[in-house]
């Protein structure tokens, strides 16, 4: 694998019984680089983004994240390596609703050793950049859904992945709040070099991105 | 575990948390309360015995005196031989132990209880000294006499005065209120042991009816070691023999009857309704809750939250959850056993070892030791029901958080 790749793929393939959701995937994606796969409901995209992140394993083929195999970790290592390389956003944001926003970050720092003071501290961090550090005390319930998809992109954030993944992360957001967080997402990886795979079926949004994989019948299509 | 997590599951989602909380909480007051009530009679048993300092006493049951002139023997208590008292008390797991005399005297005016007893041995009716409300108590080798306060009234009789019992008068060396002693035991004047055995060798119908030698006595009372109260029992009735009536707090709770029957095995049997009942309802509600989270669960393993990361997590909710509940319902038990204390308990008396002839006026009613319930919690009680109440709780959410600890985390996915 080339040392620029933050993702490698090799014939990746997933079934679920005789159905082939992913068949025979071969891409990389290269650190800082914010790519989008795009595809009507079914083609493949979700399980696509839960082969590349380590939340689902391939029938066959293998992922290479950061340079590391993860195609055979156990169940540990794999929760190890989402630990530490990788962020989530998801489109229904998922904050536990009894913890606060400041809380909701830094739920992914409580397996690492560290203080809670370390782990606030870390968590306001991330809230400040997100113009959220009003709000960080606030329950999700009273946060607005703009607001919620910002604390979830901290949240994504906090343990400072090698890449994040979103799956459809405007899709719960209207047009101008989702424009906001696309600015954000934007402005994460053009400020900060950050690897960024987005899962949308709205082609204005992945225009946005470096590069556009499209899926079609569990396969990538040019 | 994360504390502050935890604690906040626990307040927001308050009514999850109440209804596994009270229905623990009440299980465990159940469990404690009965339990608690169980030993109170159990204990209640015991306080006849304890207050003669014993745990055993030994009588044996004869034939009916052939004609109630001068000293006799009670029917339910004739002769137990030197040897047969001897070999009782080298018995293993004798830890104390009194020999005393019951004698009956009918004079030409008067009918008189006597009980010749140890005045040294803290075993036995020995006790009394601690009643003795006016004079001084027995002392071995001086023929004095002591006597109960309500005869002493009925017959005018002070310290200093003389009593005479069988054709002997004896100085009254004090008054003993033996009202506020054990009911076992009770006569109307106590003599040194020695003088009642001079009494019961001379009397021609306790040799007929129950040969009687100046070392036997009619009486015994034992203290038992820790355990020993049951192989004593069956040990002592093998030296006495078939007629021998052998007390001890068993035969308290076999006369207290269907009471304690029912408090002992229902006592059982609702505790063991409440642990299941506890163990459901924690189950159902802990079921309910991981269900309900499974998105959740989800998200924190897609976070990378290890499968052990999420069991100590929930199975932590679950066991502080319990321990709430575990010690709402001691304190539910601490304020029930507070209000069942002023429950009043009348521990019958058997028959054999009430001392006035039940021919006498009176003398057939039944007698009563009357108390307060003493319940109350004891501390390993306490502690069981706190470390049962923890364990539902580790046992409840280990067990389902384990299995709910398995999802993989792309199940969160399909929550979108």
């Amino acid at each position: 694998m080339n040392s620029q790749n933050v993702i490698s793929t090799t014939d990746l393939n997933k079934s679920f019984g005789t159905l082939k959701v992913v068949r025979d995937v071969n891409f990389n994606i290269k650190k800082g680089e914010f790519v989008s796969i795009v595809g009507k409901s079914g083609s493949g995209k979700t399980t696509l983004l839960s082969l590349l992140s380590g939340l689902e394993r391939p029938s066959s083929g293998r992922v290479t994240l950061n340079g590391r195999e993860i195609t055979e970790s156990s169940e540990n290592e794999l929760a190890l390596i989402r630990r530490e390389m990788v962020g989530f956003i998801f489109q229904s944001f998922h904050l536990i609703p009894t913890l606060s926003a400041w809380e909701n970050v830094a739920l992914p720092l409580f397996p690492v050793k560290m203080t809670t003071e370390q782990r606030r501290e870390r968590a306001m961090e991330l809230l400040r950049q997100m113009e959220m550090e009003n709000r960080s005390d606030h329950l999700p319930a009273t946060l607005s859904g703009g607001e919620k998809q910002r604390v979830a992109i901290a949240r994504a954030l906090v343990n400072s992945p090698k890449v994040v993944f979103a799956d459809e992360p405007t899709g719960n957001l209207d047009s101008a709040t989702s424009e906001a967080i696309m600015d954000i997402l934007k402005h994460l990886h053009v400020d900060n070099g950050l690897s960024l795979v987005m899962v949308t079926h709205d082609l204005d949004l992945a225009g946005s991105s470096d590069r556009i994989v499209r899926m079609q019948d569990g396969e990538v299509v040019l | 575990m994360d504390i502050r997590y935890m604690a906040k599951e626990l307040w927001y989602r308050k009514r999850r948390t109440l209804t596994a909380t009270i229905g623990l909480a009440v299980g465990m007051a159940i469990l404690i309360t009965m339990n608690a009530l169980s030993s109170a009679y159990s204990e209640a048993a015991r306080i006849p015995l304890k207050e003669i300092g014993a745990d055993i006493t030994v009588q044996r049951a004869g034939n009916v005196p052939e004609n109630l002139a001068g000293p006799v023997f009670a029917c339910s208590a004739v002769t137990i031989r030197k040897n047969e008292v001897d070999q009782i008390r080298s018995l293993p797991g004798v830890q104390g132990f009194a020999q005393a005399l019951l004698v009956w005297v009918f004079d030409t005016d008067r009918f008189t209880i006597v009980l010749g007893l140890d005045p040294s041995n803290p075993v036995g009716p020995g006790v009394l000294r601690s009643q003795l409300t006016d004079g001084r108590f027995l002392q071995k080798g001086k023929n004095h006499a002591l006597v109960e306060a309500s005869y002493a009234k009925t017959h005018n009789i002070q310290t200093g005065d003389k009593v005479t019992v069988a054709g002997k008068t004896y100085p009254v060396a004090g008054i003993v209120d033996a009202s506020r002693a054990t009911k076992i035991a009770v006569a109307h004047i106590y003599l040194p042991i020695e003088e009642a055995r001079k009494m019961a060798v001379a009397s021609k119908q306790v040799q007929i009816v129950s040969p009687f030698g100046p070392e036997d006595a009619n009486i015994l009372f034992i203290k038992a070691a820790p355990g020993q109260i049951e192989p004593l029992t069956h040990s002592i009735k093998n030296i006495v023999g078939e007629k021998a009536s052998v007390a001890t707090p068993a035969t308290f709770l076999k006369h207290l009857g269907s009471l304690f029957a029912l408090s002992d095995k229902f006592s059982l049997i609702t505790s063991l309704i409440a642990v299941v009942v506890t163990l459901l309802i924690v189950l159902k509600t802990m079921a309910s809750n991981i269900t309900e989270r499974t998105g959740e669960i989800g998200v924190l393993k897609a976070m990378g939250w290890s499968n052990g990361n999420v069991v100590s997590q929930l199975a932590g909710e679950s066991i502080i959850q319990c321990l709430i509940g575990g010690i709402f319902g001691l304190i539910i038990a601490i304020f029930a056993a507070s209000i069942l204390g002023f429950m009043q308990v009348n521990i019958p008396i058997p028959w054999e070892m009430s001392p006035t002839p039940h021919f006498l006026p009176g003398g057939g009613d039944p007698v009563f030791k009357v108390l307060r319930l003493p319940i109350h919690i004891s501390w390993k009680l306490a502690v069981f029901a706190i470390l049962l109440s923890t364990l539902i709780g580790a046992v409840t959410g280990g067990f389902l958080s384990r299995h709910i600890a398995r999802i993989k985390p792309s199940e969160v996915l399909r929550y979108e």
